[in-house]
């Protein structure tokens, strides 16, 4: 297994080093999750141990407390360069997701997004997005450029062929960058177990629950499970008949909500 | 031993049933998680509708479930015993092709869908010339909507035959030709009994039988595209992507089109160390006795060079919003080199529908359109014939909006000076 999981983080290099020689003002998003924490690690390895941009965490004050836990220690083990990210105004007024979830999305990370993107005028962003992941975000392109109101214009996509990652000239405001476009979740965690990554402890089960996939406290439910080892994990995945993003809420909430989320700008 | 890898584009007509094929694969194969159903199932009810969607496991737009069409490209994982295959989904209405090429791109072969009931349309034949100019050889059809024929067999006969004769002439021989039903699931995974007059394959079968992985080009002549230099602690490194050929440490390289020769003292990999390195690769170079190498460089070994050229011919395919003139200089795009290049002449313009002829040496090229073209580049640029060398064989034009056009290269041409003194000399 281990040549093809090679031939995914080559693909990968390949794009990560594309975007920092095309684009001047480039940083990375990491939620502390399996994804991004691969991404940072394949960012590392690109750069040779040291990530030469700043490290975005988009953080919206209900996140679980193992998340600063770890986002803390791999920053200072890492030694990268960590902005945090949060829109302090809305957490004030009392934002969450009993007002609604895609309200509550949107101003607490699309929209802090937004104001540190404006702030930094960073031109593009590593994202740690994969097709398998969730429908809409199987339509991505590996350079997909937000236009000058943040959004993505998913129907009038340019086109991107063979391996030639095109910047336009104008008319956007940034690139998202999507280096794991092609892995499966499976994939992450064979390759989490290849490099023997730092993992977040949430993901392990206790009381015969774990969390597959990280979000807020408020919209993320744990799944059943027994895994307790990143082995366990990936033989896990490979019987597995249920859904990723099974215990994230704003997949489930209505039709389309992450389509919608997505084309305002959300991750 | 790892499974063969095949990239697999799935085209035709609009409502042919591309997308109802690939579900109906994903479903009969298990590959589809027991909760997605379900929420398909969820969203049929709620919309009023009864019978099961086997596109909405690959549509996934609002746009695309609520107006029943596919719009973009999408990719999903689909396994048999021998195989992994990519499955790329694409759209098959004429306005949505820069989304149906870019799925193309990514593939090493392709299925044509046929509806049994319309027969050959317009991007029937569209789709297969297109595919074939990006440069897919290998190709499988299966004729769908074999029940709403009653499963007639003399049907498909009238279609085989005249699919043979449209991929003839584009250079298609000898394709396998299956009668499916996507929507009953007949001959797609399981054999069926509806069709006892067919007695080849079913689509899996074909699949894992007659298309061939790609073989990796290590044994090519070596291209590496420079994408960028990295300063660390006191050494410059030469960050490359490796396109064909085998790099390895010690040999006398040279990067063209500055033509310019060293030594390979060492490839640089994050906490390793390598001696050689492959397609596929990016990979950091230590080069003694070469200074100044730029982004879009082409590293090659000297008894097998990359040329640099000032004049080459090209099969250009536009899409949406360009328009391209005699005279015109656009922006060119071939591995990790931009460089300006002028439309010389057009040449001829294909009509991609007929896969005639429409016009020689027309004044334009438009969205759309499909043309031969012969470019000047205002200066060298390292490129190969497709047929030689795919990698840099292929190029983007860019636009405003990124990518707007795409060409393969026919012949590169060497124009300068000897010509010139030739005119002369009739003069």
């Amino acid at each position: 297994m281990s040549s093809y999981i090679n031939e995914l983080e080559k693909k990968s290099i390949a794009v990560i080093r594309e975007a920092k020689a095309q684009f001047k003002n480039l940083a990375v998003l990491w939620s502390t999750g399996k994804d991004s924490t691969t991404t940072l690690w394949l960012c590392k390895k690109a750069f040779f141990g040291k990530i030469p941009f700043p490290v975005i965490h988009i953080d919206t004050g209900c996140k679980f407390p193992e998340i600063y836990e770890f986002r803390d220690k791999i920053a200072k083990e890492w030694n990268f360069d960590l902005i945090v990210a949060r829109n302090n105004k809305a957490i004030k007024e009392g934002m969450s997701p009993e007002k609604g979830r895609f309200e509550c999305c949107t101003t607490l990370k699309t929209e802090a997004l937004r104001n540190l993107i404006e702030e930094e005028k960073f031109d593009a962003l590593i994202l740690s997005i994969r097709r398998d992941e969730h429908g809409i975000r199987a339509k991505e392109r590996y350079f997909s450029p937000r236009n000058r109101e943040f959004q993505w214009d998913y129907i009038n996509q340019p086109a991107e062929m063979w391996d030639l990652y095109v910047k336009p000239a104008e008319d956007y405001s940034h690139m998202r960058v999507h280096p794991i476009l092609h892995w499966t979740e499976l994939n992450v965690w064979q390759y989490v177990k290849q490099e023997k990554l730092p993992i977040n402890p949430l993901y392990f089960a206790k009381n015969g629950k774990r969390y597959r996939s990280l979000g807020c406290k408020p919209c993320t439910v744990p799944v059943p499970s027994n895994a307790k080892t990143v082995d366990e994990i990936v033989e896990e995945l490979k019987k597995s008949k249920t859904l990723e993003r099974a215990g994230r809420s704003q997949d489930k909430e209505k039709a389309y909500m992450m389509q919608k989320l997505r084309s305002l700008g959300y991750m | 031993m790892n499974p063969q890898k095949i990239n697999l584009v799935v085209i035709g007509h609009k409502d042919h049933g591309k997308s109802t094929l690939i579900g109906r694969l994903l479903y009969d194969s298990n590959a589809v998680p027991e909760q997605k159903l379900r929420q398909i199932e969820d969203e049929l009810r709620r919309s009023g509708k009864r019978a099961f969607e086997f596109a909405f496991l690959l549509d996934s737009l609002e746009e695309e479930r609520v107006g029943g069409l596919t719009i973009d490209v999408m990719q999903t994982p689909f396994r048999t015993k021998r195989r992994v295959y990519t499955i790329i989904d694409c759209p098959g209405h004429r306005e949505f092709i820069k989304n149906m090429l870019t799925g193309a791109s990514q593939a090493d072969s392709a299925v044509l869908v046929v509806s049994a009931k319309e027969g050959i349309q317009d991007q029937t034949k569209q789709h297969a010339f297109l595919v074939k100019t990006l440069g897919i050889t290998q190709l499988i059809v299966v004729v769908n909507k074999m029940d709403e024929l009653n499963y007639e067999e003399g049907r498909f006969r009238e279609i085989s035959l005249e699919l043979r004769k449209v991929l003839n002439s584009l250079g298609f021989h000898d394709v396998p030709i299956i009668p499916v039903s996507a929507f009953y699931g007949d001959n797609v995974v399981e054999r069926s009994e509806k069709i006892p007059w067919y007695d080849g394959l079913t689509m899996v079968e074909t699949l894992d039988k007659f298309i061939n992985p790609l073989v990796p080009p290590e044994n090519k002549p070596l291209r590496g595209c420079v994408q960028d230099i990295y300063e660390l602690e006191k050494e410059r490194v030469v960050i490359c992507k490796i396109e064909t050929g085998t790099l390895e440490c010690g040999k006398r390289v040279v990067f063209c089109p500055t033509s310019r020769e060293g030594v390979l003292r060492r490839i640089e990999m994050f906490g390793e160390e390598v001696r050689k390195a492959g397609p596929g690769h990016s990979v950091g170079l230590i080069v003694d006795g070469v200074e100044g190498i730029k982004r879009g460089e082409v590293v090659s070994y000297p008894k097998s060079p990359a040329s640099p050229f000032r004049s080459f011919l090209a099969e250009l395919i536009l899409f949406s919003g360009v328009n391209i003139k005699n005279g015109d200089v656009l922006t060119i795009r071939c591995g990790t080199a931009e460089k300006k290049c002028k439309v010389q002449t057009i040449l001829e313009k294909v009509d991609p529908v007929n896969l005639t002829l429409q016009e020689k040496y027309p004044n334009v090229l438009k969205e759309g359109d499909v043309g031969k073209v012969r470019f000047a580049a205002v200066e060298p640029i390292c490129m190969e014939k497709y047929s030689e060398i795919p990698q840099l064989g292929r190029f983007v034009v860019e636009g405003k909006r990124g990518t707007v056009a795409a060409g393969i290269v026919l012949e590169v041409e060497v124009l300068e000076e000897p010509k010139r003194a030739q005119c002369a000399e009739r003069r």
